[in-house]
């Protein structure tokens, strides 16, 4: 047989083979999927940012010790393959998987996995301290055995082990003078990644695009069924749209749309626009106020501005219907914290209206009782409409508002450095566990100048602070429950913030795209299980 | 060249040293008036971060230093021609630089040609129609373009060009993981470059044309002309050969002191287009407030512009060699 018809042979059998697979989920092996998002990466692992961007693309490259299923983020087996904890829940052992190798070919062990945590994860990242603060000793018995010795016991220790929280980095990796904290994020690692995961970087064209292609020794056998991932950047909320609608990319994901065009890209045919795979995050919206000034250091006041503010109106109108009004501190979905018996915001201009009489700000000869200054979330035009929509409102109940622009870093001064603000719209994540996301906005230890997205109102509260001090220790489990119960009820009372709306992470994606939802942060995932159809 | 020319280019490249470096002092300043740092927007992107966190990262990047401080820090490093580092995204500023560099040169010497070749040719046919309805649309299409928002105009061709007719790829540089190279590579990036170039481009048409077509009536109405036509030529040799010339003076000033605002026009056509250029990265450094690297393209970009207009200078001699450089 000549070569030329061996090749046209198994090309027919091939094509044969194609048309009487099942066609109805069978995974296919190829394919690139590109998606797009603004701004584009500044690195390449969440050490050095665990802005959105980073996250996206990092953590198709660096795997954590455990996965993730479900909504719930029930953990299942991932570098390590099994694991076992102390009854008294301060002793946890990681058997680690045998044969996975970095994308350079040299074998994972126990020493990365200690000298991930120990160097790089705990200084390094945001949150490294609050995953890793209690743990005492880290002890490597063998290769594939790590065993964490914890100094108290840490409820949402298992939840820790997400790639974007604790990407396992090869201690190889790294120079000695690169892993100071004033050079980690100069380290030649976070430009040219070395991870153990599903994908490899190919080419990172700045400002264009970065290709990813399939890690062909990647541990899990046959996976991942994608070629490709291409990142492609386009910078233009209008022209991200049109390149989804066109086909040229496949997937827009983490409200990489303005809510407008996803309203009308969902219509299509060909396209998904799902707010499922994000419930691990929990975004939540609020009004931040600074309780050091009169006269919203009142709490009738405060309770008079959430009276005034019609929450649905707010979700329909300005977000285009993507989220839901808030309940409390701890968002709605999130399936063991949420308080179930929390009772809806309400929306009455009249009972806001007496409240302010109560209180002795009495409306003024123009009408007006007082004037306070807004500033807004400098992250685009829906928080311009929803600062505008606000100002009307709290102007019906004799509140006259003056709204203030600044650009993120003048915002960011502002609210956290100066502390020089009346009220704005901020945004948050519970995440996984509520000690990680909620805790940190509202214990008192908290107040900090400078330090971001902390205590900025000053809210000071010691059963409070002695209900988070609980339920950082507390196991999961009733008597757990019953103090986060408490808790969201005292801040929904207090009001230290006016919360507004759980916003949803949108994710548009074309219908040819199969698999991307698997977990409650489902594009921070490494997508070995997502194939093209 | 001849030598006082020589002289003269050497001399105004000496006058721009003082001149860069005043630019540069301003700019550092300037910037610095702005609230907030690099370490508070990185703090700020991470959603949470302990003030230590912060407060390390402002160490790392010396922003805890006097201001005095950092100021001559950077005007040292600069009189090494050292741009530093991008404190954003951790690599030299030079590389950051030097990768897009290219792209936005390539936009804007396209937009500039085709807005100076398409504006004089319709300006000159503007004038020598005088009063006639090709007049009339020449006019007020230029001013029509002349008052239409540049990224309304880029999306409006993106819904015209790639989506109704599906003739020309909405965005980007190249096509993404195609791997071509030579004529194939090139020709790729042509397509890509035409929308772009193009919406910048347009607006700077509709300035030529109308400058154009004044020009060329002001020199109508010269003895020469006159004298020209008396000599029996034809119309067209007196509007090409003897009128076009002495009517470009002032499309080419103006066009080097363009250069400029085309830079600051390229912000947007790259922004609406996701073409790599360095608008692009100037506009996000600046939000980030990534000092080394905003401070680095505006030096880089100030040279780019002075150079542009020494070459402005060098062209009127060119055009009309009564003017001497001395």
């Amino acid at each position: 047989m000549t070569p030329f018809r061996l090749i046209a042979l198994t090309t027919a059998a091939f094509a044969v083979g194609a048309l009487l697979a099942p066609s109805a989920e069978a995974q296919k092996r190829g394919g690139t999927l590109t998606y797009t998002y603004q701004p584009e990466a500044t690195a390449m692992s969440t050490i050095s940012t665990t802005a959105v961007p980073v996250a996206l693309i990092s953590t198709k490259i660096y795997e954590s010790l455990l996965e993730y299923e479900g909504a719930g983020m029930t953990p299942k087996p991932g570098l390590a393959e099994s694991w076992t904890v102390s009854s008294d829940r301060l002793v946890y052992t990681f058997k680690l998987r045998a044969g996975v190798k970095w994308h350079d070919g040299k074998p994972f062990t126990s020493e990365d996995v200690k000298f991930s945590i120990e160097k790089v994860v705990t200084p390094n990242h945001s949150r490294g301290r609050t995953y890793f603060g209690n743990v005492a000793t880290i002890e490597t018995p063998d290769t594939h055995t790590v065993v964490f010795k914890l100094k108290a016991p840490v409820p949402y220790f298992l939840r820790a082990f997400q790639p974007s929280e604790t990407p396992m980095m090869p201690k190889h990796g790294f120079a000695d003078e690169e892993l100071a904290a004033d050079k980690i994020r100069q380290a030649k690692i976070m430009q040219n990644p070395i991870g153990t995961g599903p994908f490899k970087l190919k080419e990172w064209k700045k400002g264009s695009h970065i290709i990813l292609e399939r890690n062909a020794d990647y541990w899990k056998a046959g996976r991942p069924y994608l070629d490709q991932v291409v990142m492609r950047v386009l910078p233009d909320g209008a022209a991200r749209a049109i390149a989804v609608e066109k086909g040229e990319v496949d997937l827009a994901p983490m409200n990489a749309l303005p809510p407008a065009e996803i309203q009308r890209l969902s219509k299509l045919p060909q396209l998904v626009a799902s707010q499922e795979g994000s419930e691990g995050l929990g975004p939540i919206m609020w009004l931040e106020v600074n309780l050091r000034e009169k006269p919203l250091s009142d709490v009738k006041v405060r309770q008079a501005i959430s009276l005034a503010i019609d929450r649905a109106k707010l979700v329909d109108v300005i977000w285009y219907g993507q989220g839901k009004p808030a309940r409390g501190p701890v968002v709605s979905g999130n399936p063991t914290h949420f308080d179930k018996t929390l009772k809806p915001f309400e929306y009455s201009p009249a009972k806001a209206n007496k409240l302010l009489d109560e209180a002795g700000y009495k409306r003024g000869a123009d009408g007006v009782r007082f004037k306070l200054t807004q500033n807004f979330l400098p992250y685009g035009e829906e928080w311009v409409r929803q600062a505008e929509y606000i100002k009307q409102e709290l102007g019906k109940v004799g509140i006259q508002v003056e709204t203030q622009s600044l650009d993120m870093g003048g915002w960011l001064k502002r609210v956290y450095t100066d502390w020089a603000y009346q009220f704005t719209s901020n945004f948050t994540h519970n995440y996984s566990d509520p000690t990680i996301g909620v805790q940190r906005a509202f214990i008192s230890t908290n107040i900090k100048q400078g330090a971001t997205f902390n205590n900025s109102m000053n809210y000071r509260n010691p059963r409070v602070d002695e209900l988070f001090g609980l339920t950082a220790r507390l196991e999961d489990g009733p008597e757990r429950n019953k103090a986060w119960a408490e808790v969201q009820q005292i801040i929904r009372d207090e009001l230290p913030v006016i919360f507004l709306m759980e916003i949803s992470f949108m994710n548009v994606w074309n219908k040819r795209v199969k698999g991307l939802i698997s977990n409650g942060i489902s594009m921070y995932t490494g997508w070995d299980q997502v194939w093209i159809e | 060249m001849r030598k006082t020319t020589l002289a003269f280019v050497v001399r105004r490249l000496l006058h721009l040293v003082p001149v860069v470096f005043a630019i540069a002092a301003m700019n550092f300043l300037l910037i610095k008036l702005a609230p907030g740092d690099a370490a508070d927007i990185l703090a700020g992107q991470m959603g949470h971060a302990t003030l230590e966190f912060t407060e390390q990262l402002r160490r790392s990047f010396g922003l805890d230093l006097p201001l005095a401080e950092q100021f001559v820090v950077y005007i040292g490093r600069l009189l090494r021609l050292d741009l530093g580092m991008s404190f954003i995204q951790g690599v030299p500023v030079l590389d950051l630089i030097a990768d897009r560099l290219l792209a936005t040169v390539i936009l804007m010497v396209v937009a500039i040609v085709l807005a100076v070749g398409v504006g004089v040719v319709l300006g000159v046919v503007a004038a020598r129609r005088r009063g006639t309805w090709i007049d009339t649309v020449i006019s007020v299409s230029a001013l029509i373009v002349y008052a239409t928002p540049a990224f309304w105009l880029g999306l409006m061709l993106i819904v015209l060009f790639s989506i109704v007719f599906d003739l020309l790829p909405s965005g980007g540089m190249m096509k993404i993981g195609a791997d071509l190279s030579g004529f194939a590579y090139a020709l790729d990036v042509a397509r890509h470059l035409i929308l772009p170039a193009a919406t910048l481009g347009l607006f700077y048409v509709a300035i030529y044309t109308r400058l154009m077509r004044a020009a060329m009536l002001e020199v109508y109405s010269l003895d020469f002309i006159t004298m020209a036509r008396a000599k029996g030529l034809s119309e067209t040799t007196v509007a090409w050969t003897h009128a076009l010339r002495n009517a470009l003076l002032p499309v080419v000033t103006l066009a080097g002191v363009q250069i400029g605002h085309l830079l600051g026009g390229s912000i947007l056509v790259e922004t609406v287009f996701g073409w790599p250029g360095l608008g692009r990265l100037v506009f996000d450094a600046l939000l980030q407030r990534d000092l080394n690297l905003l401070l680095g393209i505006l030096f880089v970009s100030s040279i780019v512009v002075v150079i542009a207009n020494l070459i402005v200078d060098l062209l009127y001699g060119f055009l009309d060699p009564r003017i001497v450089h001395k």
